[in-house]
Formats: C-alpha cells, sequence, structure tokens
C-alpha cells in the first residue's frame, strides 16, 4: 500500500477538523451528529493510514475499536436519546453567524501557533516531524473547540457532543503521541467515554422530562 | 524518621480491595430486588470484608512489605494503604448512617426498592473503583479508575431527581470529567516522553515516574504538570476548578455529601500526591504554583464559607478551603509537608465526614438546612450538639483536637521551605474558619429561639435514632483520639510519608 504517505494522513486529518466544526456548528442537532459520526470515521481512517505508514500493526486495533465505539456505539447513543430530545439546539450564547467566523479565525490562529511552536508541546523528537507535527496541533485544536461547545453551548445534548468531540481531540493525540499504549489502557479510555456520554444523555433526558427544556441557563437555579 | 528496609511481596491483596466490594456491588444490583438482605445486607457484608482487607494491608505495610501483583503492575504501599483504610471504614459509616436517613426520606418517594438497590450499589461500586485507583501503579489506569469514581457518583449526586439535584448532577458530571481530561493530556505527555525509557514494558508505572522524570525535558514537565494540577485540582475541587463543588454537596443527600467530602474528592489528592509530588524537589517553580493555587483556595473557600447561610453549602465551601491544606502539604515534596498533608488528609476526612452527618442529622430531626431556620427551633439533641462542637472546633484548628496538629505541621512545614507568605496566608485563614464554625455553633446551639422566650412552649425536636449518632460518635470519638494520642496513627502516616519519598524524582 505505497499510496498511503504522509500526505493521506493530513488530508484525513483536515476532513476531520471540518467534521468536527460541522458538528460543532450544525444547528441541527440529527446532522451535528451526523457529522460527529463522520468525524469519527476519519479518525479511524487517520489510525488505520498511520498503522501502513509506520508499520505497526497495533495500531490496526486503535483503529477498529475507534470505529465500533466512536463512530457506532456513540453516535447510536445519541440518535437513541434524541427521538425524545428537541432536534433544533437551544440558541447559544454567541450567535451562529459569529460563531462560526470567530471559530474558523481562532482554531486558524490556534493551529498556526501550536504547529509553530510545537516544541513546547512535542515530547519526543518523532512529534516534531511530519505528520505528526500536523496531527499534534490539530489534535490540540479539536481539544480546544471542543471546550468552547461546551463552555458556550446552552443546549445539554450539543455540550455531550462538544465533550465527545474534546474526547476525541484526546484520542488522536494519543495515537501520535503514544502508539504504543497497552490495549487495557485504549479499553479503559474508551469506556470510560462511553459511560460518560451515557450518563450525561441519561440525565439530559431527565431533565428535559421534568422541566420540559434542555436548556443549562434556564436550568440553573442554584446560586453561587 | 523511620527508614526501615521495605520488602516487595507478591500478593492478591491488592487485587481482592478493589474485587470484593465490585462483587457485592453486582450482587446488589442483581439481586437487591429481592430483599433487604440482598441489598442493605450485601452491602455490610462486603464492606466487612473489604475493611478487614485494609486492615490486612495496612498491618502487612506496617511490617515493611510493599504489596505487588501482575508484576508491578499492582502496587500497594503506605500511602495506597492510608487512603483504603480511610475509604473502606468510610463507607461503612456512610452506609450505616443511609439506613434511617436515605430509607426514610420523605422525598423517596415510589420505587424506593429499586432506588435503594442502585444507592447501595454505585456506593460499592465508588468504594472498588477508588481502591482500584489506589492499588494500580500504571499512569493512564490511575486516569481510568478515577475517572470511574467520578461516573460512579454521579447518579448518587441526583438520588433525589428534584430539579436541584439534577442540575447539581450534570454540572458534577461534565465539569469533572472534562477536567480530568486535561490531566488526561498531561499524563499522555509524560507516557509519551517516556517511551525511550522504558525497556522492557510499554507501561509507564507511577513508582517509575521519579527515576524517569529527571531524564525527560523540563519544559514538558512543566506543561504536563500543569495540566495534571487542572485535571486533578478539578477532582480535588481547588479554586479555579471548584465550581461543581457547593452545588453536588449540597444537593447530594447527606451521606454522599459526607462521601464526597471525605473520601471522592481525597482521590483527586491521592492523585496528584502520586504525579505532582514526585516532581517538585526537581522543579521548585511547580513547588511555588501548587502553593498559590492552594493559598488562593484556602482563602476563597473559607469566605465564601462564612457567607452561606444553608449549612450543606458551608460544609462545602470549607471542603474547598481544607482541601488546598492537604494538596499545599503534600505539594511541598518534603518529609514534614507531606506527612502533614497526609495527616490534614485524614483529619479532615474524619472532621468533615462528621460535620455533614451531623448535619443531616439536624435536618432530619428540624426539616431545614437553613442556619437561620435551624436556630429559631427547640431541640434537645445532646449528642448531635456535642458532635457538631467537637467537628467545628476540630475544623477550625484549634487545639487539642486533630486538626490542629496537621494545620500546624503544614505552618512548620510551609516555613521550614521558606515560604513564609503561605504560611500566613494558611493561618489566617485557620482565624477566618474559627469565625465560620464559631458562628455556626453559636446560632445553632446557644441562641434561644425567639418564641421560647414568648413562654410558648411549641414542639421539642428529639434526637435521631441510634444507626444515625453511632457513626458520628465514632467519628467525634476518633477525632478527640487522635488530637490527644497522635501516637495512634504515626506509624501509618510515617510509613505512607516515607513510601512518597522513596520516589521522589533526584533533584
Amino acid at each position: 500500500m505505497a499510496w498511503v504517505t504522509g500526505d493521506v494522513i493530513i488530508t484525513l486529518v483536515v476532513a476531520h477538523l471540518l467534521a468536527s466544526i460541522a458538528a460543532a456548528e450544525v444547528r441541527n442537532l440529527k446532522l451535528s451528529t451526523a457529522a460527529l459520526c463522520a468525524q469519527s470515521v476519519f479518525l479511524s481512517a487517520t489510525f488505520a493510514a498511520f498503522a501502513v505508514l509506520s508499520q505497526n500493526p497495533s495500531l490496526y486495533w486503535w483503529a477498529l475499536t475507534t470505529l465500533l465505539t466512536k463512530a457506532i456505539l456513540i453516535p447510536w447513543l445519541l440518535f437513541y436519546y434524541m427521538r425524545r430530545l428537541p432536534k433544533l439546539e437551544v440558541k447559544p450564547v454567541i450567535g451562529f453567524a459569529a460563531s462560526l467566523i470567530f471559530l474558523l479565525i481562532f482554531l486558524t490562529a490556534f493551529y498556526q501557533f501550536v504547529h509553530t511552536h510545537i516544541e513546547f508541546i512535542a515530547p519526543t523528537k518523532e512529534a516534531l516531524v511530519e505528520p505528526a507535527r500536523s496531527n499534534l496541533a490539530i489534535a490540540f485544536t479539536i481539544f480546544v473547540l471542543g471546550l468552547y461547545v461546551v463552555m458556550a453551548r446552552r443546549d445539554a445534548f450539543k455540550i455531550v457532543i462538544g465533550l465527545i468531540l474534546l474526547k476525541n481531540g484526546v484520542h488522536l493525540s494519543l495515537v501520535t503521541l503514544a502508539p504504543t499504549l497497552p490495549e487495557t489502557a485504549i479499553f479503559g479510555i474508551t469506556t470510560d467515554v462511553i459511560v460518560a456520554a451515557f450518563l450525561l444523555l441519561y440525565l439530559t433526558e431527565r431533565i428535559y422530562q421534568q422541566l420540559g427544556t434542555v436548556d443549562t441557563v434556564q436550568l440553573s437555579t442554584l446560586k453561587r | 524518621m523511620g527508614s526501615q528496609a521495605v520488602v516487595q511481596v507478591d500478593s492478591s491483596l491488592p487485587v481482592l480491595i478493589f474485587v470484593v466490594p465490585l462483587a457485592t456491588a453486582l450482587v446488589i444490583f442483581l439481586f437487591g430486588r429481592i430483599s433487604t438482605v440482598l441489598r442493605e445486607g450485601a452491602a455490610f457484608v462486603g464492606l466487612f470484608f473489604t475493611f478487614l482487607l485494609s486492615i490486612l494491608i495496612a498491618h502487612r505495610i506496617l511490617q515493611g512489605e510493599v504489596l505487588t501483583y501482575w508484576g508491578m503492575y499492582f502496587y500497594v504501599d503506605g500511602l495506597s494503604s492510608l487512603m483504603e483504610l480511610l475509604g473502606s471504614s468510610m463507607g461503612f459509616i456512610v452506609v450505616l448512617y443511609s439506613l434511617s436517613y436515605v430509607a426514610h426520606h420523605p422525598r423517596l418517594g415510589d420505587m424506593a426498592e429499586r432506588r435503594l438497590r442502585v444507592y447501595y450499589g454505585l456506593i460499592l461500586l465508588f468504594l472498588s473503583m477508588m481502591n482500584l485507583t489506589c492499588a494500580t501503579n500504571s499512569i493512564i489506569m490511575l486516569f481510568v479508575s478515577l475517572e470511574a469514581t467520578t461516573l460512579a457518583t454521579a447518579f448518587l449526586v441526583t438520588f433525589y431527581w428534584s430539579r436541584e439535584s439534577l442540575e447539581a448532577g450534570y454540572k458534577y458530571l461534565l465539569l469533572v470529567t472534562v477536567g480530568v481530561t486535561f490531566a488526561l493530556l498531561g499524563l499522555v505527555l509524560l507516557y509519551s516522553a517516556s517511551i525511550p525509557y522504558l525497556p522492557r514494558s510499554r507501561i509507564l508505572l507511577l513508582t517509575e515516574l521519579g527515576r524517569i522524570g529527571t531524564k525527560i525535558p523540563g519544559n514538558i514537565v512543566l506543561l504536563a504538570s500543569a495540566l495534571i494540577i487542572a485535571g486533578f485540582g478539578t477532582k480535588a475541587g481547588l479554586v479555579p476548578f471548584h465550581a461543581w463543588l457547593p452545588d453536588a454537596h449540597a444537593e447530594a443527600p447527606i451521606p454522599v455529601s459526607a462521601l464526597l467530602s471525605g473520601i471522592v474528592i481525597k482521590v483527586g489528592a491521592y492523585a496528584l500526591a502520586r504525579t505532582i509530588t514526585i516532581f517538585s524537589p526537581a522543579f521548585p517553580a511547580l513547588v511555588l504554583f501548587v502553593a498559590v493555587i492552594c493559598s488562593v483556595s484556602m482563602l476563597v473557600g473559607m469566605m465564601m464559607a462564612l457567607v452561606q447561610d444553608d449549612i450543606k453549602r458551608m460544609l462545602a465551601y470549607s471542603s474547598i478551603s481544607q482541601i488546598a491544606y492537604v494538596v499545599e502539604g503534600v505539594g511541598l515534596g518534603t518529609y514534614l509537608g507531606v506527612y502533614g498533608g497526609l495527616f490534614h488528609l485524614m483529619n479532615h476526612t474524619i472532621v468533615k465526614a462528621l460535620l455533614f452527618l451531623t448535619a443531616g442529622a439536624l435536618m432530619f430531626a428540624a426539616g431545614s438546612r437553613k442556619i437561620s431556620e435551624l436556630a429559631a427551633q427547640r431541640r434537645r439533641m445532646p449528642i448531635t450538639a456535642f458532635c457538631f462542637f467537637v467537628g467545628a472546633l476540630a475544623i477550625s484548628g484549634v487545639p487539642p483536637f486533630n486538626g490542629f496538629l496537621s494545620k500546624f505541621t503544614i505552618f512548620l512545614a510551609l516555613a521550614e521551605q521558606g515560604l513564609l507568605w503561605a504560611a500566613v496566608i494558611a493561618v489566617i485563614t485557620g482565624f477566618l474558619s474559627i469565625a465560620c464554625f464559631g458562628r455556626a455553633a453559636y446560632q445553632l446551639f446557644w441562641t434561644t429561639p425567639s418564641d421560647a422566650k414568648e413562654g410558648n412552649p411549641g414542639e421539642i425536636i428529639r434526637e435521631v435514632p441510634p444507626t444515625m449518632w453511632a457513626g458520628m460518635l465514632i467519628l467525634a470519638g476518633l477525632s478527640i483520639a487522635i488530637g490527644f494520642y497522635p501516637q495512634l496513627v504515626h506509624p501509618t502516616l510515617d510509613r505512607a510519608t516515607n513510601t512518597i519519598l522513596t520516589l521522589l524524582a533526584g533533584p
């Protein structure tokens, strides 16, 4: 498979980033979840490409588990709970157009910054060269994107999507930095993500049943 | 300083200590519906054996052994043993207290059977995951099991399924999960930087961190440490990562608040002791960073506690302040600092659980959690009053109670390291907490209710049932006993401190 080169990986990673932005910005929650699913498929494909490129067969295992858990199981959970929740996201604090423009500018700047100053983050010499360098920068960018969604959105369901984006960003950095991580550790980390997503979605459903809203701003009545 | 030779012994105890509560939790989840024997009964049997195992482990540790299993993958030393001992004994007291408090709560409503099953099952599941956190020696599994303790306690916070508890539970789960993910990033950076120094295994052991730590680049250690402090600091409830803590503590059922404050936030402190403390001798900047965060935490937490009228929120904010003492001491990485930090960890577990349980007794009997409303009632609750006074004096650091000894050790440790400003802030916070708890004790137990003055006898509120005050008395007794006779716990603390010191990165 000589056609798998660093360029393929970078293409996949850029597609992954675009899907992430779509998942964060699309207001229709069904489409947003679909974008998240596509994002995870790209993530899985990135791992497979890495496996070919670095001749590291254990990365096929990463690609497979990512596909099963992040591209199938988690979107299924999201779709399952969405049936009983509002289909359209609660209007966020920052409007959609403003948010999209802000995100594109901010993420590009953040990516450039991390990519240029990677030596502060990269713990090894391998992480300084392409494609690991771009990968690591993208991983941190997606982490920040997820953090932004968690903090700036009011919709409890969208916040869960943000959390999963954040976790996927960490997952990409895991593969880039530590492809030799034992299977038990990957299993544990993935299980934590699935259980956390499930518990948050269950709570969101209960909140909607009891209060008739998934708006976290309306929810907060507890004094500071 | 005891520096006896330590022998590594292969033993299945480190695994049993989390498998036993895990199996008990499974029994409760699967069969708890059938009868109380398989619910409360099973919980007690499971806790009894877990407690027995933790005693057995503590005994072996005091003999100068370190227990390992599966190579070095599970590793129980003095610090792990201390945490497991505290965890299993607190679990016991909390479940005992829950028998009356949770089962007879008016907000429980229908489906009580099913919800009690989940309640006891989750407590045992939490205990299992906590013991796993303390037994594992893999840096990544430390994160995985620590995150699992959060997941296990989330539905304990939302136990009442009220509007407020739903909000608190959602906030708790989301903020702590996001926060701890920062720690994962930090741990992965450390792991990645260590790969060249892991010759045979693919696992970075916590016990190897000190040896490898001096070989990896300093900027990576500092970046990773900052991420880890943010992550595990969220779990521990340090300012500015504390937003989840007051809500979760206030809206959970009282026994769960006692568990959260007594044990759950200590798991964060434990994880910090296993990672950050290791680097502190080699990186003085790290010690300073931790001291600044902790000084801010203790002051902010105590000032917020001072203005609360809700007794549960007051206790919750005080926890932010007290956990800062623990982390500050442990973060120093010196014998005196780590000793003081761990001593305060133990004392705060006992005292804060005691205070939450007494607050629960007041709420159970009087039906309010506002200090102003409780002050206006006529009560005859001598045991509760006694326990509250012991707790208030101990947590304020008044001699001769246990809180004084540990706080004083931390003051000395800070001064010894030249951090005089931090010692001064810690002393000031101590005075503030005397004011805070003195005011609460005065309003709750010394003011004469206004209607009594008018000659209106009214209804007198009676003491709570023995299953509730038994645990309170045990904790109050421990607090006094440790205060008067600290030699009681010295060997355990000394052993725990020395195990950390042997793992430190060389300067």
